[in-house]
């Protein structure tokens, strides 16, 4: 196993935490989250859930995540079909200093 | 995510950018019932503050992440509440106020009724809130409420416009059931014809698409400071599908109405 697919795999489960949190708020808690997962299609959270997400994020990554920008450069069809995935993949680059 | 008590709400506000109190403050409000302050964080809002604007995003009564309430939801109301948020952030120079659709006739509100407060008017797609906007409100309002009450118009918008749009109709429908908004906004306090009450600055931007754009004219005539640009192939949607032309038509703006305010 690489260092990369270490990281990748700890994102991903710190990101499912903040998810778990934001979907508990609307009383959902069964929600099956993968890198697979869309945000919008799958979890049905609104843009102003990206925005929390997006907070979360740098509360605990700090500034060298922006996911603000990330999504500020993709079309819109691209933000409704993004993935939890994508999402763990940026953070990942940010993170190794490549985004 | 910050939350600041104005009256007695919790509205929620982001703020980018430097707040030191000497950069120009651009204050984005967004639209109604689909929106909230998500269209400006993932849009303009980054591109603004890496150009060294401190800006001052916010959730609307009733939208997003700010407290819903069931009544209140008359213009000046919105417009009182922007006024508190800005009190309470201790920002008192002028600001740009920018507002997409009902977010531009919020800052008309508050260029009318608070003129110190305001630097310019940027307004997308938007109506000043004249007698003729609370007509145009009433109706499509009550059209809303009424539509998007049925789950069939819901399964037609998912047909037609996809899962997105539907989901977002929802979430509308949601607002307008649980509030007065859909009475309130056609009882608010409008301002006259001629504009009169608007003395700062203001940039107007329509798509040629839009019924709006018909109002060229008359801010033309009745602002004495008055830019518009209309953008040629597009709908009401500009600050969505035009973000980067957007962006750059009001960057230059605030930096060309910045140097006078700062003077």
């Amino acid at each position: 196993m690489t260092t990369e697919t270490v990281a990748a795999g700890a994102v991903l489960a710190d990101i499912t935490a903040m998810l778990r949190e934001l979907l508990e708020e609307y009383g959902q808690d069964d929600a099956e989250i993968g890198r697979d997962t869309k945000f919008h299609d799958d979890l049905e959270l609104e843009s102003i859930d990206l925005v929390t997400l997006s907070g979360r994020l740098r509360d605990h990554y700090g500034d060298k995540v922006n996911f603000a920008e990330f999504i500020a450069e993709r079309e819109l069809d691209e933000i409704i079909a993004l993935t939890v995935g994508e999402l763990v993949d940026h953070v990942v680059a940010s993170l190794d200093g490549k985004a | 995510m910050a939350k600041v008590k104005v009256g007695d709400l919790d509205v929620h506000v982001q703020r980018l950018g430097p707040s030191d109190g000497t950069a120009p403050v651009v204050v984005f409000v967004h639209g109604l019932l689909t929106d909230s302050l998500a269209s400006y964080y993932f849009t303009l809002g980054p591109a603004f503050a890496a150009q060294g604007i401190d800006v001052v995003m916010y959730d609307l009564r009733g939208h997003g992440r700010t407290t819903r309430p069931v009544g209140g939801y008359r213009l000046e109301e919105f417009v009182a509440d922007l006024d508190g948020l800005l009190t309470a952030l201790g920002i008192d120079r002028p600001v740009h106020v920018a507002g997409n659709s009902f977010g531009g006739s919020i800052a008309f509100g508050l260029a009318a009724s608070r003129p110190e407060r305001v630097a310019s008017v940027v307004a997308i797609e938007a109506e000043p809130p004249t007698r003729a906007w609370a007509g145009h409100m009433a109706e499509g309002l009550a059209d809303a409420k009424n539509r998007l009450a049925r789950d069939e118009v819901i399964g037609w918008i998912a047909e037609n416009h996809g899962a997105h749009t539907a989901r977002l109709s929802k979430s509308a429908y949601k607002i307008l059931a649980a509030t007065t908004l859909a009475e309130d906004i056609p009882l608010s306090r409008t301002i006259d014809d001629d504009l009169a009450a608007v003395r700062c600055p203001v940039f107007a931007l329509f798509g040629d698409r839009s019924g709006l754009s018909a109002q060229v004219p008359d801010l033309e005539a009745n602002l004495g400071r008055c830019r518009t640009v209309v953008l040629p192939d597009q709908g009401h949607s500009v600050l969505v599908e035009r973000t980067a032309e957007t962006s750059e038509l009001i960057l230059g703006w605030v930096r060309e109405h910045s140097c006078e305010t700062a003077a």
